[in-house]
């Protein structure tokens, strides 16, 4: 019996040890301050104002977004205006009056959104500007450094269109919407280019308005007026395919350089591999979404801090692209994200 | 041509109908750009104004035949952009090329009965019959595909030739406009069908009273207009390797009303014909091809736009004055 009951306290002891050294165990690999931020991030509602969700990047950004969103339990709701401003602007709105702990927006022009991003900021909402900014700044932006992309775009241009091998002077600047934040700002990097290079000779400058027919028709028409023309510039390979079609056409692919930027989808690749495109400066959309979501998870976990209180800018990698490596990761499909 | 135009014209001493108006300005602006600009009077420079303005003028071909009924068609650029990206869309899954384009076609002329009914049946004003079929058409669309953007497959040799073919140094595109444009004309001035077109939209009531078979007249030129959107949506997709839904939000059915009404096709039907179309198509080329060599910014351009077509449309009311007759319901 004493034995039995010796070895029945033994085992219980060494049973309430296990006990304790499980638990300390379980404590020791809990990741330093993941309970934490997941408290923080649980729960909470994030809305996104896009342009339009129709559009490459626009895709990969939200791909990236909802799976954050399902790993750390916190809700993002999409309300697309699909191009309407004013669809646009009653999105915002309703946001605002849901009062959600974060909005994403990305703009379609610097002032539309300008007053209701400063109401937000007013109403304690915290707002994250993607790619796009408007004239008000707010908590944080995620997006291209636009100016260094008009710099890159124009100074690829000046490679081919400068010194004595050069086939003209003559460039092109194929706008998208001209009140928009990545016009205006590309400009001004193009601008510098231009001052740098004084030979350079900047023949027309007409909005395309991100449509690849229009796109075509201008480079037609700019064609017949200058046949030696050098180069084009762009905003969004999607469009500046028209521009590719046009010199296609006219037979002048190895005369014409073609420079746009763009998401990083498989159809610019596509596109460069036609023979339409010759350089895209590939922000890489979903490289871009990990940014802002990164961006949402720390505008998530300080509730204490005030919306509008600190401001930052995070700007995106810029990935020359060009018939030599436009494969792999410069050029993600949909399902590669998922 | 029936209508009264003839008289109120010699009423007001004013010989000229707006198409007279439309070419003489297409004239003078022709003169003008050959001696101002620089390579605008080359061959290359006007085979690049009538390629750049065949898909407008293809789509103002149907519109024209629509509104030559009486009725409006603001369905047209949704209709072809969301048909041709159906094609695409189900080439994707396998289907031959060919084939999806055929199926997009059946498609788009299974819209066009559906909004040709609403209007000759169900009897709801054409247009706002056609700008709820146009916003219900591409809301389908844009759930249906996920990019706005869609590219038709690499390598299909007919489509590239619609794109980059040409004959007799005619691109393709020109020619295929040229070959609506032909068609509907003949089919207007030579078919019975034609006529009564012509009848239904000068006085539908009468047309119906002296039994004509309106409805059917009316269903039938909402599915051509469809067709004919359809076909301008593939002159692009030839162009440009692939179809941009979001046109649908751009002005370009607004520049399609221009084209027509510009031309002198009168809102208030049973007047004008191709001819009138292509005037005004030619007249927005020329325009159009001018001030991008002088490189006027996008606001100027749409602003020179707006004011030729608010000018058009005064010409209009001054040439076809309105009476008790023509705005009886179904004119807008």
């Amino acid at each position: 019996m004493r034995i039995f009951k010796k070895c029945l306290f033994t085992g219980l002891a060494a049973l309430a040890l296990l006990g304790t050294a499980r638990v300390a165990s379980a404590q020791e690999t809990d990741q330093v301050g993941r309970a934490a931020y997941i408290d923080g991030v649980k729960g909470k509602k994030v809305i996104f104002v896009p342009i339009s969700q129709g559009m490459d990047l626009n895709q990969a950004w939200v791909m990236v977004w909802q799976r954050h969103a399902a790993r750390y339990g916190f809700t993002l709701e999409v309300r697309d205006p699909n191009g309407d401003t004013n669809a646009g602007i009653r999105a915002m709105q309703g946001a605002i009056a849901e009062k959600p702990d974060l909005i994403i927006v990305q703009n379609p022009d610097v002032q539309t959104y300008a007053r209701l991003l400063k109401q937000a900021q007013a109403a304690g909402i915290k707002v994250l500007q993607v790619n796009m900014q408007s004239a008000t700044q707010t908590d944080s932006y995620v997006g291209n450094d636009w100016i260094e992309m008009g710099r890159l775009e124009m100074g690829e241009l000046a490679k081919h269109c400068t010194g004595p091998n050069a086939v003209s002077h003559k460039v092109v600047w194929l706008a998208g919407v001209q009140t928009g934040a990545a016009n205006i700002y590309m400009r001004t990097g193009i601008d510098e280019v231009l001052k740098a290079n004084p030979e350079l000779q900047l023949v027309s400058d007409q909005p395309a308005d991100y449509i690849s027919e229009k796109a075509r028709q201008i480079t037609e028409t700019v064609l017949q007026q200058h046949p030696d023309l050098c180069g084009i510039m762009g905003i969004w390979d999607n469009a500046e395919v028209g521009a590719g079609a046009a010199v296609a056409a006219a037979g002048k692919q190895d005369q014409v350089t073609i420079v746009t930027n763009g998401a990083g989808a498989a159809t610019g690749c596509e596109s460069i591999k036609n023979g339409l495109l010759d350089v895209i400066f590939n922000f890489n959309a979903p490289t871009q979404g990990e940014i802002a979501a990164q961006q949402i998870s720390e505008l998530l976990q300080h509730p204490d801090r005030k919306a509008g209180s600190e401001k930052t800018i995070f700007f995106g990698p810029i990935t020359r692209v060009d018939k030599t490596d436009a494969t792999g990761r410069n050029c993600w499909k949909p399902e590669d994200i998922k | 041509m029936p209508g009264s135009g003839q008289s109120n014209d010699r009423r007001l001493g004013f010989k000229a109908s707006q198409e007279v108006v439309v070419v003489a300005i297409s004239v003078v602006l022709f003169v003008v750009f050959s001696a101002t600009l620089h390579n605008f009077l080359s061959q290359g420079n006007i085979i690049a104004i009538l390629k750049n303005v065949s898909i407008l003028g293809t789509l103002a071909v149907g519109m024209g035949f629509v509104v030559v009924g009486r009725g409006i068609d603001l369905t047209m650029v949704a209709v072809m952009v969301v048909g041709v990206a159906f094609s695409i869309w189900i080439s994707t899954w396998g289907i031959d090329f060919t084939l999806a384009v055929i199926c997009g076609a059946l498609l788009v002329a299974a819209i066009g009965l559906f909004t040709g009914v609403m209007v000759a049946v169900a009897e709801v004003p054409p247009i706002f019959a056609t700008l709820a079929i146009a916003s219900s058409v591409y809301g389908s669309g844009r759930i249906v595909f996920a990019s706005d953007v869609l590219y038709a497959p690499p390598d299909i040799a007919w489509l590239k030739f619609v794109g980059n073919g040409s004959v007799l140094g005619i691109p393709m595109s020109v020619l295929i406009f040229g070959a609506v444009a032909a068609l509907m004309g003949l089919f207007l001035r030579k078919t019975r069908f034609g006529r009564l077109v012509y009848a239904t939209g000068d006085n539908p009531n009468a047309a119906r009273t002296t039994g004509l078979p309106t409805r059917p007249i009316i269903v039938m030129q909402y599915v051509i207009s469809a067709l004919i959107a359809f076909t301008a949506g593939i002159i692009m997709t030839g162009l440009v390797t692939g179809i941009d839904t979001r046109l649908y939000n751009s002005s370009l059915i607004y520049d399609v009303l221009l084209v027509v009404v510009l031309g002198g096709i009168g809102l208030s039907g049973g007047q004008g014909g191709v001819r009138n179309v292509i005037a005004g198509t030619v007249l927005v080329g020329i325009l159009t091809n001018g001030m991008t060599i002088l490189n006027f910014s996008y606001t100027s351009q749409n602003l020179i736009k707006s004011v030729i077509l608010l000018g058009a449309l005064a010409i209009d009311a001054i040439i076809n004055p309105r009476d008790e007759q023509t705005s009886q319901s179904g004119d807008i």
